[in-house]
């Protein structure tokens, strides 16, 4: 789950949060084109550097991951995480505000944020020729930046926009609802932009505060894609994030986790006539072994076009519109979730069948075929992930967040190994059909 | 999901250049006898393949009474051929690593479909016959028709889609095609069968109004006979040209709608020209001035600055026909009367002040990028490739594109600037 600073349309949202949870690809094992690998390196500062050669296309995807979101937040301070992302781009003591926009587009590319519980990322998307202006601002909004107070009032507003957008559209708002309701008190459960009280309380004291314990050089992963070679990257990364100075950051300690142990009930009346219902559990983080087995359960159930859920409850029993199904890992625990769209009158019934095709999977486990077809799918999300210097670049960064570099690499040859017996076994320990979040948003009018 | 992003994306973006030379060196082309076109693009940078085939037909060609028949047509023909039913359609697809969809637009509607690419021939099957053997099965038109009416219904609710709608109704008029989405109305959308909808498909898909572009890690010497074998065999047919209304004139005019919902929305908008136009290269880089990027003067004043909206762009769809501009901002209820002021007041002033020489250098690259970045992957490839081929423009058009918005000068801007943006239609949108 992660909220972008700067869709430019409504609609990108979404893409958005496929981006932040789904993007789980991985190394090719074909033959051929084969890249080359990354390299690697840690700075003396900590600062670690992946670089990653990548030809499709004279374009270069240039990365900040910072281990830090929402999670880390202190209770007072909820929002904090994403309002300080949106500041960076606000002007720092070398440039005035809008500078880096003018400057990223002026170069014909591209830049965007987004902040997630786990961590908060800056992407730069820019011709290869200007990869050292991209590293350059990047440092420069990551160390320098100004926190002048009149931005911060201006900035408030539009994330209190940003949180009416959220409102607005159903498919992303009952998502979030669906972190609340899995993870409860635990951090994972915060909302993500923050409340009222404490965006209104925030001053550039408290965002600076922020910046200056989490922003170090020890907390950061830079990843540079594209037709680049590590030697060159590395020399434009020592004249800049190299010249930071190590903090001494050490994480906080990780809150404990309580699962979910008896049914969570949500249910929100909504301005639209279309009803939506979401059924969530606690999942496996990335790094742990069941992750892989659970994410092939999730698109075996419902997270492909034929999947089970698509062909019953869509196809033949036309019971939904559109139903989905996402295994969205985090570092410490992650979220399994399917999502339908449905006509309000047939919320109780569409449960009750979810329910029974979740438990004749943990019955009798899948087919061959559809264990087979499950990484088919895998295998292509992560081709088409890898199609592009900007969707290396997500994957590596995630990983570097959440688990390690060789998870990603390895996640295919893992994935094909997994067997039908493990994936009934993940499908029985995390899709309980006793205890899992229900969400139903339903229209106003229907009551 | 991600598809209809896509599309969004290439309404705001398309047709801005590339990197061109380089790129065109890998692209093939081939006239079939009947009219039919190829385009195949080799690309070996991932193990995929992505094939867009385009037919031009979309909302351009319908009337009010059958508005909404090229999507729904679009929408069936997956649905079922004549040697396999949709589910068996959408299976074979997924176990080939791939999808295939379709759906109409305003000017060209399309299949499009991805594989890894070592299974290139069957997907390449797989379009082949969606494309040539549909049954559009009555089992699913119902069906269909009904997730139609309600996406109509739904899009009644979202204050931006109502925004849109109402928009289009003002600038084109009730009887011009460019005035409803390409999802349709709902009163015509309802009356569509199995009968309309085969007599629609034998009329559009005409192998002159086709191209079939290919981008991926395939070889052209391999694909060009396995298309020519599928497609070679249509009859050529007869391809029909639509006779558009005119918009009515500009006028200043003002409308309110009420839609539940958090956000209000406002629209202003006019007539904008068309593709072929030589004012278009012009008006897209005022475009980009205003609401192009995060730059743009809407997004960096009304936006950063002003704090009055989240979401603001500028939107210039390429059309065959006059099209629309249309600068927008969403924002919250009580901020309406203020951002109205403040997006008036843009469009006044780069009409009356010219935009400074590095403003205009940026929005310049904006525009070249937006297509470079835009274009980073085989399905955009393919589909850039078709529609270019479509629009009957010629091969290096991307190139002289490139070249002509590279050309653009403060004073063109404010020439464009006064001359299109001097009346506008305002449509809001609020909570009630």
């Amino acid at each position: 789950m992660s909220s972008a600073r700067r869709s430019m349309v409504l609609a990108i949202s979404l893409a958005v949060l496929m981006a932040g949870c789904a993007t789980r690809a991985t190394s090719s094992s074909s033959a051929g084109s084969e890249p080359p690998p990354p390299v690697v390196e840690t700075l003396p500062n900590g600062l670690t550097l992946v670089v990653q050669d990548h030809r499709a296309a004279d374009i270069v995807a240039v990365h900040l991951w910072v281990a830090t979101g929402v999670r880390f937040e202190d209770p007072k301070g909820l929002g904090y995480a994403h309002f300080q992302e949106h500041m960076l781009f606000k002007g720092t003591d070398t440039f005035g505000p809008g500078y880096i926009d003018r400057a990223v587009e002026g170069t014909g590319g591209r830049s965007n944020a987004f902040t997630t519980y786990d961590y908060t990322t800056f992407q730069i998307l820019v011709p290869s020729d200007a990869t050292k202006t991209a590293i350059g601002l990047l440092d420069d909004m990551a160390f320098r930046s100004k926190f002048d107070p009149k931005e911060i009032s201006a900035e408030r507003e539009v994330i209190f926009e940003e949180t009416r957008i959220q409102t607005d559209n159903p498919r992303d708002a009952i998502v979030r609802r669906a972190y609340s309701a899995v993870f409860g008190d635990h951090p994972y459960g915060r909302p993500l932009l923050g409340t009222p009280e404490t965006m209104n309380a925030a001053t550039q004291k408290d965002l600076q505060a922020f910046n200056h314990r989490y922003y170090t050089p020890e907390n950061m992963t830079l990843v540079v894609v594209g037709p680049v070679q590590a030697k060159a990257v590395r020399a434009l990364v020592d004249q800049t994030f190299g010249k930071r100075p190590r903090t001494g950051y050490t994480p906080p300690a990780n809150p404990p986790l309580k699962p979910i142990t008896e049914p969570v009930r949500i249910k929100v009346d909504r301005p639209e006539q279309q009803a939506y219902l979401v059924l969530a559990w606690q999942a496996p983080s990335l790094a742990e072994p069941d992750a892989a087995a659970l994410d092939l359960a999730a698109t075996i159930l419902g997270g492909s076009e034929s999947s089970r859920l698509a062909l019953t409850l869509r196809d033949t029993e036309r019971l939904v519109s559109r139903v989905d199904m996402n295994n969205a890992s985090q570092k410490l625990a992650g979220i399994v979730y399917i999502r339908v769209q449905l006509e309000a009158g047939d919320v109780d019934k569409v449960e009750r069948r979810i329910l029974e095709e979740i438990t004749r999977l943990q019955r009798e486990g899948p087919t061959e075929p559809e264990r087979e077809l499950a990484v088919t799918r895998a295998e292509s999300d992560h081709a088409t992930a890898y199609e592009t210097t900007d969707g290396v670049a997500g994957a590596y960064g995630i990983t570097m967040i959440q688990a390690t570099l060789d998870n990603e690499l390895r996640y295919l040859d893992r994935l094909k190994s997994i067997t039908r017996a493990q994936i009934q076994a993940a499908a029985q320990k995390y899709l309980s059909t006793t205890a899992y979040a229900w969400i139903a948003f339903v229209p106003r009018r229907a009551q | 999901m991600i598809r209809r992003h896509l599309v969004l994306l290439a309404v705001l973006s398309l047709l801005a250049p590339a990197v061109a030379g380089a790129e065109m060196a890998g692209v093939t082309r081939n006239r079939l006898p009947n009219g039919f076109t190829v385009i195949v693009r080799e690309n070996n940078a991932a193990p995929l393949v992505a094939y867009s085939l385009l037919v031009k037909m979309g909302t351009r060609n319908e009337t009010p009474e059958t508005a909404g028949i090229s999507n729904m047509l679009q929408l069936m023909m997956v649905r079922g051929t004549e040697k396999m039913s949709g589910e068996e359609i959408a299976a074979a697809a997924d176990k080939l690593g791939g999808s295939i969809d379709a759906y109409g637009d305003a000017d060209y509607s399309e299949i499009t479909a991805t594989a890894l690419s070592r299974n290139w021939q069957a997907m390449l099957d797989i379009v082949g016959d969606v494309a040539l053997r549909p049954t559009l099965p009555d089992g699913t038109l119902g069906a269909v028709r009904d997730f139609l009416v309600r996406q109509i219904r739904n899009r009644g609710e979202k204050p931006y889609d109502v925004a849109s709608d109402q928009t289009r109704l003002a600038l084109f008029g009730p009887r011009h095609p460019y005035s409803w989405d390409y999802i349709g109305r709902s009163e015509a959308v309802q009356r569509l069968n199995r009968d309309t909808l085969m007599a629609w498909y034998r009329r559009q898909y005409v192998p002159s109004q086709m191209v079939l572009a290919v981008s991926g890690d395939v070889k052209s010497s391999e694909v060009m006979p396995a298309v020519q074998r599928l497609f070679g065999a249509m009859p050529a047919g007869k391809a029909e040209a639509p006779t558009v209304p005119a918009p009515p004139a500009m006028a200043a005019t003002r409308e309110v709608f009420k839609v539940p919902g958090a956000q209000a929305q406002i629209f202003m908008s006019t007539l904008a020209p068309a593709l072929t136009h030589p004012d278009y290269p012009v008006l897209k880089v005022m475009s980009a001035i205003l609401g192009g990027g995060m730059a743009s003067r809407f997004f960096s004043e009304l936006r950063d600055q002003q704090a009055l909206a989240y979401a603001t762009a500028a939107l210039y769809p390429p059309r065959i026909d006059t099209g629309s501009w249309i600068g927008l901002l969403g924002t919250g209820p009580d901020n309406v009367a203020k951002a109205e002021a403040a997006l008036k007041d843009q469009l006044r002033r780069i009409q009356n002040e010219p935009a400074s020489a590095e403003e205009v250098a940026v929005a310049r690259s904006y525009v070249v990028g937006t297509q470079q970045m835009d274009r980073r992957t085989n399905a955009r490839q393919a589909w850039y490739l078709a529609a270019a081929e479509l629009a009957g423009l010629p091969h290096d058009y991307f190139d002289t594109y490139a070249a002509a918005v590279k050309k653009v000068t403060p004073a063109d801007v404010m020439r464009v600037a006064k001359q299109y943006l001097g009346v506008v239609r305002t449509v809001i949108v609020q909570p009630n």
